[in-house]
């Protein structure tokens, strides 16, 4: 109840509701997380535009990057210490429940940017790089999957570690728990368990007709609401007159649930889009960079677009898909109107930190 | 943990600049009173816990290198930042003087990429063959590839620890369109094997060499983008083995005197390293010595900004000859006093037809010459003559200026701000005369004219963006200066004040005005700034 009893809300002191035994009753609401440098963890209420707490994630050394909330959102899983370290925060108390440094002495190991957490929020599925350390040289290794029992506390040791292949920056759970997707030249899936590959689809290997080898490199694993992640894609296809290329921007969505995997363009590359997200109705779709575009998914075409006031990362959509939320890069979060894509509200990190290539992610609790 | 890596890696590599040129004693008089151990000591003591001795004389990984003092240098300095190596000033200094010269890069192995050394800006780097250039040359100059040597086995130990000490850079654009990984640990390091070899005929027969002593008196000359040509005598005193004191006294084009002197380290018998003061700026110096030990050639930059610096020449002072005239050109019409540089000037002076001269001065290395040209004399390149002595391109008659060709055509500026200082851009502008005849044109070149230097939006995306307000100011030398880095709310989507510009040499006392054109992008700060980029 104390740390319910922080929350600040808009026009009211919560103490009242509290009075009234309506605190049990409230309705669930959004809150938004997102991390910045060197160590910090936001918890924003989103309708409210407050910061519900601010926290402090230990050893974070100075990056916090890939963000993953805990199925039940009372937990947020954050890649810090030099992509060496998962650290896992309690959003109610700001305290450390797990913890897994992946490095080892005599082996270094960092994970970029890919992990996730298991449907039944037991298990971290985490990719990792590991290099062996020499006296005078370093030895990289295969890359590998390692797998961590999120109840192992503040020093979780792998309970699984299987082969993986290069390059991949995405990993997601499937919504079955039985196995789990990564993004890297392809989009490969993986059995939980056994870490046997299930399937392999193409990306770099794609048939997407008279296009070109894609482009596709995705730091930003949000799929909530809808649980479909969704990501852009840069390929080209020749011109019409025979002349050299035109550049295309698609939208890949993958269905978490049923593995569906699709992509369509949706506009002569116009601009840069870092991260996307989809409405909950999955008829729309917004990216950010230093523009906000929205995206109509069943015409597969750009709806609209507008300029922002400077670059954000990272997007994030509201579960009743009433407002999108920008952050990532520099030090503020803002609200924007999912129509119109006019700004809301701006809201700004205290002491202006770094949020980087920090997830935004929503918990709805 | 990035900032504080970053800074003091950085504080790292300045402080051991100043003392890879300067020779000079590292830090405070304690250490001084115990001497430094000899390199081989050194090796066994401060580096061989790790990099284990075996067969011999052989290091692991050490001995399987070569490289030049700056490269030595930065390997040191990585192994005391990432490695904790314990060593002092002193140790640091000896150990690079003895890897650069039982381990170095003989003078034909520099040549192609000497660029690198002496932080020339805006030079166009190397391209190293097939697809190194994308897996190498696009985070390195191709010359700090260029300017290694290993075997085939050790580039392969090389790209083992780069990938484990950035393990982004398979995620990077042009390596995620490839299979990185594979390509770097099989083509690479055979391919880079083969072209930058540990073992080399070249270094077999400089490494047995002895060192010159480059004692005497020097005649200088060269040219500083923005500021003229200069010219001088230098006297260069030997103070130790391979280790020297220059001084030198210097005319400029815009009539001053400037003196200066520095501390010179000569590494692997040629690789001349100085750092001193020139007036009052504060320089280093980085020169080759010729095989053959008569001439010195590179270039001094300001220590605090290498973009801004100059070319040297120096030859030893004895042999007859004449080296430089300044002014190089003189209009018709015009009287001046010309500076022949040289030795042995001695004898009647001419500056060929159409021409007056007078010999106003004349001392052991240099003479002093009043030159009218005739108002009807023909235009084109004059023979010079002094006494016995002759050259033909060294001066020139014109009536107009036909072209200006700006210097460097294509340019790059930084942005400052915070830790990392702006990085400027110098122009220059060089006067040609063309000269139709019955071989068709001929271009004589006039030299370095004074010009009024401005800046426009090069296209019409930086004209909507206003980056000719946003991005620096040019002044009267053609320096560029850039403006402050990161985001500028009065910019659209609050960019930095990069921008894209026209840069713009006029010469008004010509009607109608002769102008020349060069490109410049001014973009965002380096954070790492080693000796060799």
């Amino acid at each position: 109840m104390a740390a319910i009893a922080s929350i600040r809300m808009p026009g009211m002191v919560l103490l009242a509701l509290v009075a009234t035994g309506a605190a049990l009753a409230a309705p669930r609401r959004d809150y938004l997380i997102t991390g910045a440098k060197p160590d910090r963890l936001f918890v924003i209420d989103a309708a409210a535009r407050t910061i519900k707490s601010e926290w402090s994630i230990p050893g974070a050394n100075d990056l916090v990057a890939t963000i993953v909330p805990s199925p039940d959102g009372r937990i947020a899983y954050v890649l810090v210490n030099k992509m060496e370290s998962i650290s896992g925060i309690d959003l109610d108390t700001g305290r450390e429940v797990f913890r897994a440094d992946l490095s080892t002495p005599g082996e270094r190991v960092k994970c970029m940017f890919g992990f996730d957490v298991t449907p039944d929020g037991r298990e971290l599925i985490v990719y990792e790089l590991p290099v062996k350390l020499g006296l005078s040289e370093y030895q990289v290794e295969d890359t590998r999957f390692a797998v961590f029992d999120t109840a192992a506390g503040l020093d979780a040791r792998p309970v699984r570690q299987f082969p993986a292949p290069r390059r991949i920056h995405t990993v997601l759970a499937r919504k079955d728990g039985k196995s789990f997707f990564a993004f890297g030249f392809d989009l490969y899936e993986f059995d939980r368990v056994s870490g046997r590959q299930l399937g392999e689809r193409g990306i770099r290997n794609w048939t997407y007709a008279q296009h070109s080898i894609p482009d596709l490199l995705a730091f930003w694993p949000a799929s909530e609401p809808t649980g479909v992640f969704s990501t852009p894609v840069y390929s080209s296809v020749p011109a019409a007159d025979g002349k050299g290329e035109v550049p295309k921007t698609a939208l890949l969505t993958l269905d978490l649930t049923s593995g569906k995997l699709d992509y369509h363009d949706f506009e002569d590359t116009a601009a840069l889009i870092f991260s996307t997200v989809l409405s909950p109705d999955r008829s729309e779709a917004f990216g950010v960079y230093s523009q906000l575009s929205r995206i109509d998914t069943r015409s597969n075409a750009l709806a609209k677009r507008v300029d922002l006031d400077h670059t954000y990362y990272s997007v994030a959509v509201s579960t009743d898909g009433k407002e999108v939320y920008a952050a990532g890069a520099m030090c503020d979060v803002t609200v924007f109107d999912p129509v119109t894509l006019g700004r809301r509200a701006n809201l700004k990190l205290p002491g202006c930190p770094d949020q980087s290539l920090a997830s935004l992610r929503v918990v709805r609790r | 943990m990035i900032t504080r890596t970053r800074s003091s890696l950085m504080h790292l590599l300045a402080a051991c600049i100043a003392s890879l040129a300067a020779g000079a004693p590292g830090q405070g008089a304690a250490a001084a009173a115990v001497p430094t151990p000899p390199g081989p000591e050194l090796l066994r003591g401060r580096c061989g816990g790790c990099h284990l001795q075996s067969g011999g004389d052989h290091f692991a990984r050490i001995s399987d290198i070569r490289k030049t003092p700056e490269g030595w240098l930065m390997t040191i300095v990585r192994m005391q930042h990432l490695h904790q190596a314990q060593l002092s000033a002193e140790e640091r200094d000896t150990l690079v003087r003895y890897l650069a010269d039982t381990q170095g890069l003989a003078p034909a192995e520099t040549a192609p990429a000497r660029y690198a050394l002496e932080r020339r800006p805006n030079v166009k780097d190397l391209q190293l063959p097939g697809d190194l250039q994308t897996m190498c040359a696009r985070c390195h100059s191709a010359a700090r590839i260029a300017l290694q040597r290993r075997d085939a086995q050790d580039w392969l130990k090389h790209v083992h620890w780069h990938l484990a000490q950035w393990p982004t850079i398979e995620y990077q654009q042009n390596a995620r369109d490839r299979l990185w990984w594979q390509k770097a640990t099989t083509e690479v390091p055979q391919e880079l094997g083969k072209l930058f070899p540990l073992h080399s005929q070249a270094w077999a027969d400089w490494s047995q060499r002895p060192h010159a002593d480059l004692s005497g008196t020097w005649l200088v000359h060269g040219h500083e983008p923005g500021q003229g040509d200069y010219w001088g005598v230098a006297t260069i005193a030997r103070t130790g083995d391979d280790e020297y004191r220059q001084t030198y006294a210097l005319d400029t084009a815009a009539g001053e005197h400037v003196s200066g002197e520095s501390k010179v380290i000569l590494y692997t018998g040629f690789e001349w390293r100085g750092s001193g003061t020139r007036a009052a700026r504060e320089v280093h110096e980085v020169y080759a010595l010729s095989e053959d030990g008569g001439s010195l050639s590179g270039r001094w930059f300001e220590a605090a900004h290498p973009e801004i610096g100059a070319d040297w020449q120096a030859v030893r002072a004895g042999p007859a000859q004449l080296l430089a005239v300044n002014p190089s050109a003189l209009r018709t019409g015009a009287a001046a006093r010309v500076i022949v540089l040289g030795s042995g000037l001695d004898g009647a002076v001419s500056f060929g037809p159409g021409t007056h001269s007078r010999v106003l001065e004349r001392t052991a290395h240099s003479l002093s010459v009043e030159v009218r040209v005739d108002a009807a004399a023909t235009p084109g390149y004059r023979q010079v003559s002094v006494g016995r002595l002759s050259a033909g391109q060294l001066f020139a008659v014109y009536d107009k200026v036909t072209r200006l060709e700006v210097s460097p055509a294509f340019a790059i500026a930084r942005l400052g701000g915070g830790r990392i200082d702006p990085v400027a851009a110098q122009f220059d502008a060089l006067a040609y005369t063309d000269l139709a005849g019955a071989d068709g044109v001929t271009a004589v070149r006039l030299g370095y004219l004074p010009v009024r230097w401005s800046v426009q939006p090069y296209d019409q995306q930086a004209r909507a963006a206003q980056d000719e307000k946003f991005a620096g100011r040019i002044d009267g030398t053609g320096r560029f200066l850039p403006a402050a880095a990161g985001p500028n709310p009065q910019r659209k989507f609050s960019g930095n004040n990069a921008g894209d510009l026209a840069v713009e040499a006029s010469l008004e006392d010509m009607a109608p005005a002769v102008t020349g054109k060069a490109h410049l992008i001014v973009t965002v700060q380096r954070w790492n700034n080693p000796p060799i980029y």
